[in-house]
């Protein structure tokens, strides 16, 4: 017989009430023999919630609480199962982690980890495995509890992708999609594709790592372009050709499918539809950075314009300012125009006297070449045996 | 996954290290509570000491499982919906689980899998071993002896300061670690430059000072190197010469001297085989079939790869251009299918996580080809 289990008592308060609000909560012995004292409750007031098994005289109870048992020996008498939506499984799935302890007149289970919304939890408890019992004709009761999916509607969406201009090279290194929300890993790359002018999907174009390269935030995604597609003088794999050739138009597209941190899918998909211009093989020079230095005395933004934009991440990350003692500025920096111009404002006023830029050689631009170094290297020329992490410096005077 | 020798000269060095540091191994490890942000990938050392990587701490602990009672035999072993299993063990749906690595205990043999619950920014990091029966179990890690090391950034000379106070999304994941002789090999890929990096710990370390950073160039493209991640790689004796066969992304398949790998040197690696396009290596293992090597090489879409290391020694470098596939021989085991991680498990077989029906994976030991 199916009957609704009583799952909040007298003193349950209204949060618990309202978490009532679509549970699946019943129990049922399992099969026809004594009809049962016993039942179990789901308790929701404890984080995470606990199971518990109510009914057993004292006499139990206090067997139970002299004995010695370990894991394996409670779980033979009341145990919590996660189900996998198919009953085959779910008959092999093992009992989940978790303590037991006996106190308030009743068998608690406290699951190690936090229950989860849509799983379908199946507790059973045994009393014919009580200690010493004579409730070996005692049916099993088994529960079902269920916290309902989350229901609201999607809101994340794709804020930004960088590099954002429009015309892009054509040995482009990475993009960074930048979602409003954290995000969920796995799949992102069935959920990514890159579409040709006619709209054909361009085959493999993305660098498939199954550490999914995310910031730890997950609201930032790199996505490397398969430098094996990346187009070189000497054509690499022919019979696959390149990801990007110039003069031609690509969109790239992100799934509505993808999945946020609660589990919802994106509020909409995202596209970026950019034309690929000649490929960029030249180092980075500071030499053609014009730096705009401000006043002294005020909060004004230092600005730096590039000749060509620099990949998002490491331009905010490895520009740095130092004043005339040598020590670094605090502020916070930003990029605009297309990642060609970078400003920095600082917390503090200017002082007067000579500043400097410091920029870490690893810099790249967007197809991945450092300063005074290329992203790729000529085998005719002599491998340069050691590399540092340099720091390349631009002086500047504020008065 | 990751054995740590290879031939019989590369084992008599192993021994002969074993007997120096036999009672160290565990030497600066503390007992508590170790704790992980993340844990990515696994590799055992000597004594059933697991070493584990910490991608989101940017950290590698070393831990004395204890688990050092020898294994009397190795049965054959399958746990169909391991993942499945772990995530009922763990109280989640299989969706929510991600298995990073496995690997095989050498002396129990039991095995090791590094386990993510939940794919979001609160993921739980879960160690699970299986054990020879198939029994599964939490690894508890509470109360263990244990050493950990943070991996610093590469230090930048010459500043001072705090500068631009953001936060930094910067992320070095880890894609494979070894443990070599008295050496833990980390190869590292940024989510924001993109270079390879490998590093090599000496071991036991009490904290990892500076570390050893490389950037491996190889010769795939035709006239060009290219900076390029290691996805998977084993140490292996070519010749009389410890080496590294590292699996790029792309899918070379490169090899270096271990003994290059000193600070800030830049090495170039030598390209023996192009193993095609179109697919992505997974994980590798070596092993001896009728008194030969070979490396076992599992991929994304290029199935199982058995790959000949006759004449390793005396290979060419591969720098010109290249149509498809190149250099060391291989063939494709068809009947492998689906295999996502792969470990030796003994001298005759391999523990592989490979595709079930439907969303399951399946835990297998399969035969060494």
């Amino acid at each position: 017989m199916v009957q609704p289990v009583r799952l909040v008592t007298s003193a349950a308060t209204l949060r618990a009430s309202l978490l009532l609000v679509g549970w699946l909560g019943v129990s049922y012995p399992a099969s026809a023999a004594e009809t049962s004292t016993y039942s179990i409750r789901w308790n929701t007031n404890s984080t995470p919630p606990m199971v518990e098994a109510v009914g057993l005289n004292e006499k139990a109870l206090r067997q139970l609480q002299e004995s010695n048992w370990q894991t394996a020996d409670w779980q033979k008498l009341l145990s919590v199962y996660a189900g996998q939506g198919d009953f085959m499984t779910d008959m092999s799935v093992p009992a989940m982690l978790g303590s037991y302890q006996v106190a308030d007149n009743r068998i608690r289970f406290q699951p190690q980890f936090p229950l989860e919304p849509g799983v379908r939890y199946r507790a059973v408890f045994r009393p014919s495995k009580l200690p010493g019992s004579g409730e070996i004709r005692k049916a099993d009761i088994l529960s079902i509890f269920q916290l309902p999916a989350i229901q609201r509607q999607p809101t994340t969406v794709v804020a930004q992708v960088y590099p954002s201009a429009d015309v892009l090279p054509e040995n482009l290194l990475k993009f960074y999609i930048h979602f409003s929300a954290p995000m969920r890993g796995g799949h992102i790359y069935e959920r990514v594709r890159l579409r040709d002018e006619v709209g054909k999907v361009v085959e493999l174009p993305f660098l498939e790592l199954d550490e999914e390269l995310w910031n730890p935030e997950m609201t930032r995604l790199t996505l490397f372009i398969d430098p094996g597609r990346i187009k070189r003088e000497v054509k690499p794999l022919e019979d696959i050709g390149p990801a990007l050739e110039a003069g031609k138009r690509y969109t790239l597209e992100i799934d509505a499918a993808c999945t946020d941190s609660a589990g919802l899918p994106m509020r909409e998909p995202f596209r970026k539809s950019f034309r690929v211009s000649a490929p960029d093989r030249e180092p980075t020079s500071l030499a053609s950075w014009t730096i705009k230095p401000p006043k002294s005395g005020t909060r004004d933004a230092l600005t730096v314009n590039f000749p060509e934009p620099m990949d998002h991440a490491l331009a905010l990350r490895v520009i740095r300012v130092a004043n005339a003692a040598g020590r670094l500025v605090e502020g916070a920096s930003a990029l605009a125009d297309h990642e060609t111009r970078w400003s920095f404002t600082p917390q503090e006023t200017w002082t007067a006297g000579t500043h400097q830029l410091q920029v870490q050689n690893n810099i790249e631009d967007l197809a991945g070449n450092n300063i005074g170094k290329a992203f790729e290297v000529d085998l005719l020329e002599p491998v340069q045996r050691r590399f540092t992490n340099q720091v390349v410096r631009l002086s500047f005077e504020v008065r | 996954m990751k054995p740590t020798t290879r031939s019989l000269v590369v084992a008599l060095i192993a021994l002969s290290c074993l007997a120096l540091h036999a009672a160290n191994w565990t030497q600066g490890m503390k007992e508590g509570k170790a704790e992980f942000k993340s844990i990515s990938q696994l590799a055992f050392g000597p004594e059933g000491i697991l070493i584990v990587a910490d991608t989101k701490a940017a950290a590698i602990t070393a831990i004395a499982t204890g688990d050092t009672t020898p294994a009397k035999e190795t049965k054959a072993l399958k746990v169909e919906g391991i993942n499945q299993k772990i995530a009922g063990l763990l109280g989640t749906s299989a969706e929510q689980l991600v298995i990073n690595d496995m690997v095989v205990n050498p002396i129990s043999r039991s095995a090791y899998l590094a386990v993510s619950r939940g794919r979001g920014p609160d993921a739980v990091p879960v160690l699970v071993r299986v054990k020879a029966g198939g029994e599964l179990e939490a690894v508890s890690l509470d109360k263990v002896k244990f050493t950990r090391g943070e991996l610093p950034d590469a230090p930048v000379d010459g500043v001072v300061g705090e500068g631009n106070r953001q936060s930094n999304p910067r992320q070095e994941s880890i894609t494979d670690i070894a443990f070599f002789q008295d050496r833990i090999l980390i190869a590292g890929l940024s989510n924001e430059e993109f270079a390879s990096t490998l590093r090599a710990i000496p071991f036991p370390f009490e904290k990892v000072a500076g570390g050893t950073s490389v950037e491996i160039y190889h010769g795939a493209h035709g006239k060009f190197e290219t900076r390029s991640p290691v996805r998977t790689f084993v140490p292996f004796n070519v010749g009389n010469e410890p080496s590294l066969i590292a699996a790029y992304t792309c899918t070379p398949l490169v090899q270096f001297p271990i003994k290059e790998l000193s600070p800030g040197a830049k090495i170039k690696g030598k390209t023996i085989a192009e193993l095609g396009n179109r697919n992505r290596p997974l994980d590798m293992i070596v092993y001896q079939k009728d008194g030969k090597d070979y490396l076992l090489l599992a991929n994304s879409s290029r199935g199982i790869m058995k790959i000949s290391t006759d004449n390793i020694e005396k290979a060419e470098s591969i720098t010109t251009k290249v149509a498809d596939k190149q250099g060391q021989s291989y063939e494709t085991i068809a009947s492998w299918t689906g295999v996502d991680q792969l470990d030796k498990l003994d001298a005759g077989h391999a523990l592989v996580v490979r595709k079930g029906e439907g969303n399951a994976l399946n835990l297998e030991s399969m035969a060494l080809p």
